[in-house]
């Protein structure tokens, strides 16, 4: 399973990083093609460009669950044995994966909605990009449920030390 | 819903949930959901299409190209080259690395649009050299830290760009509006590194020569030219916010690697992966914090703060000390930009009741929120210094706050006389305000 979610996780990696290529070309084209006029203006670029931007924003929080990355403050002080930690994170990342389950059920509506349009100026179906708001909420379930585990063994082995 | 029950259990979760060390664009998303489920008009779907409607924005493009343009001229050693000008220029003043360290981050803040990137890349080339030349280690840390929070004040600033996209205010007016209180915060912190010095006895370069003080301005003035090409370029008309942002990438590529020879083409992929993560994960708030926002506005929050405000009769002063306050005390707690989002859609009504003027806010907003940079508990360019400098975040408050001090009175000047904000967009650009 881990080696599963390793090789998804360097998927989504090289995704982003290809992405954050393309985002630049978009952009470009319409700056070259305003004080040029040797390409003709695409009225388009600015849709793709936003287009890219929202996968690369989801892809983003999608990794950023695994790597932990997300911002988060510190109120609290960090626990100091290992149970300790162990049931913090049980604590926060199952109240994540309560957000990833809503993301998954709500996250259909919303791309089932999404398949009904298309968009204003290329005529994408929207479903390519809304499903991405559903994905995330499935990626998420997978990355929290590996942490899951791993603070679950935290704690268990926390207790078998004895210094909870 | 009433208002204020909404808001109750909007805060109410939100807060509980950060306490926990829920990440922050988590804890907002989650408040969302009990809301969304208890109003029978509404339905959670509502969270994804919020999110959707604020990252579906072509102004917010630029976050993330701003962050690559730091990033490259990071990775290519622009740094060290600014070092260079600034101990040419002030390395001869009492105490002289501290005022490189000031000078550093301004001139690194009118390239780059983010503090932390600014924290992270002067404090590993000056910490060490401040406490090798035998500067107090909390002062050089706290110094560092505090100087670097000049990135989201002197243009180009990513908090501006998600200031002005977020409240439809233009955003050239933003940059150039925040030149003058940036440039005042440098100075007043130079006159507290002199005070440090005389005290202390902290030793001084030899004076440069002009000619020293040429070849350092050469090797530089490549850099130096982004913050005008970006500033000019959108002032003159010539690019939207964004096409000046793509247009910084591509001037940071050409000089780190055609020019300074100093960026592979092999580094590029990893400098990319880097800025993009960071964007999405900043930007990944705005989503849920804008969903939030939309929820308090359609709860009529915002509304009922104005008549709460309306009703104790205050003027713009005591109005722009209460905005100050509210960024300054939220600012310690979370990161700028939900913060932005939550309450500064909350309080630009109240603002404009008192008939401020939209960038003056935005500037007050800015600069409360610069300090949350460096205050505790989540101060992130305190956090990055204090781990360079290899000293616990408590001994250096004290430090910080002697340091903060000039800028705490600048801000209490930029709420009594708009003019020092909005002067520089008058001269300017009167079209922007």
């Amino acid at each position: 399973m881990k080696r599963i979610l390793d090789g998804y996780h360097r998927g989504l990696k090289t995704a982003l990083t290809v992405l954050m290529g393309l985002l630049i070309v978009p952009v470009l084209l319409q700056i070259v093609s305003r004080y040029t006029g040797i390409i003709p203006r695409y009225i388009w670029t600015e849709e793709i460009a936003r287009f890219c931007f929202v996968w690369i924003v989801m892809i983003g929080a999608m990794i950023a669950v695994r790597d932990q990355a997300h911002f988060e403050v510190d109120v609290l002080p960090t626990p100091r044995t290992a149970r300790g930690r162990g049931i913090a994170g049980l604590v926060v990342h199952s109240m994540m994966l309560l957000l990833a389950v809503a993301f998954v059920r709500y996250g259909y509506d919303f791309a089932q909605f999404g398949f009904r349009q298309t968009s204003e100026m290329s005529g994408i179906n929207m479903l390519s990009i809304y499903i991405a708001f559903p994905l995330a909420g499935v990626t998420w379930t997978f990355f929290l449920g590996e942490k899951l585990v791993e603070d679950y063994r935290r704690m268990r082995s926390g207790d078998e030390e004895g210094d909870g | 819903m009433s208002p204020g029950e909404a808001a109750a259990v909007l805060f109410g979760t939100f807060g509980v949930l950060v306490v926990l060390r829920v990440p922050v664009s988590f804890a907002l998303g989650l408040a969302c959901v009990p809301v969304l489920l208890a109003d029978e008009r509404l339905t959670p779907s509502l969270l994804m299409g919020e999110m959707w409607r604020s990252y579906n924005s072509f102004i917010l493009l630029a976050v993330p190209f701003f962050l690559l343009a730091a990033n490259l001229m990071n990775s290519a050693g622009i740094t060290e080259r600014l070092v260079n000008l600034a101990k040419a220029s002030v390395g001869h003043l009492p105490g002289g690395l501290g005022h490189i360290n000031v000078m550093v981050s301004m001139l690194f803040a009118g390239i780059s649009g983010s503090s932390t990137a600014d924290a992270a890349g002067i404090g590993s080339l000056l910490i060490p050299a401040m406490k090798k030349q035998g500067y107090d280690a909390p002062f050089a840390v706290a110094i560092t830290a505090c100087s670097s929070v000049m990135g989201v004040i002197i243009p180009p600033s990513i908090l501006m760009v998600v200031w002005g996209g977020l409240m439809s205010i233009s955003i050239g007016g933003l940059f150039l509006a925040g030149v003058v209180p940036g440039v005042l915060i440098a100075l007043g912190m130079m006159a507290t590194v002199w005070v440090y010095a005389h005290r202390r006895g902290y030793p001084m370069y030899k004076r440069s020569s002009w000619r020293q003080f040429a070849a350092a301005f050469s090797q530089a003035a490549l850099a130096l030219v982004t913050p005008l090409i970006i500033i000019g370029g959108i002032v003159g008309g010539f690019f939207t916010p964004t096409e000046a942002s793509v247009v910084a990438v591509v001037y940071s590529a050409l000089l780190g690697g055609l020019i300074y020879r100093s960026l592979a083409l092999k580094d590029f992929p990893k400098v990319l992966y880097e800025s993009g993560r960071l964007a999405a994960v900043s930007l990944f708030c705005i989503g849920t914090a804008s969903a939030f926002g939309w929820l308090l506005a359609y709860f009529r929050v915002p509304e009922a703060l104005v008549d709460a405000v309306t009703s104790w009769g205050s003027g713009p002063i005591s109005i722009g000390l209460l905005i100050a306050a509210s960024f300054l005390l939220i600012g310690m707690f979370i990161d700028a930009i939900p913060a932005i989002i939550i309450l500064g859609t909350i309080l630009l009504p109240v603002s404009a009741s008192v008939g401020m003027h939209p960038i003056h806010f935005a500037i007050i907003g800015v600069i409360s929120l610069a300090f949350g940079l460096v205050t505790p508990p989540y101060g992130l360019c305190l956090l990055i210094s204090a781990e360079i400098g290899g000293v616990k975040v408590v001994k250096v408050l004290k430090d910080v706050a002697v340091i903060l001090l000039p800028m705490l009175v600048l801000l209490v000047l930029v709420i009594l006389f708009p003019e020092i904000v909005l002067w520089l967009p008058r001269l300017i650009a009167p079209q922007f305000l």
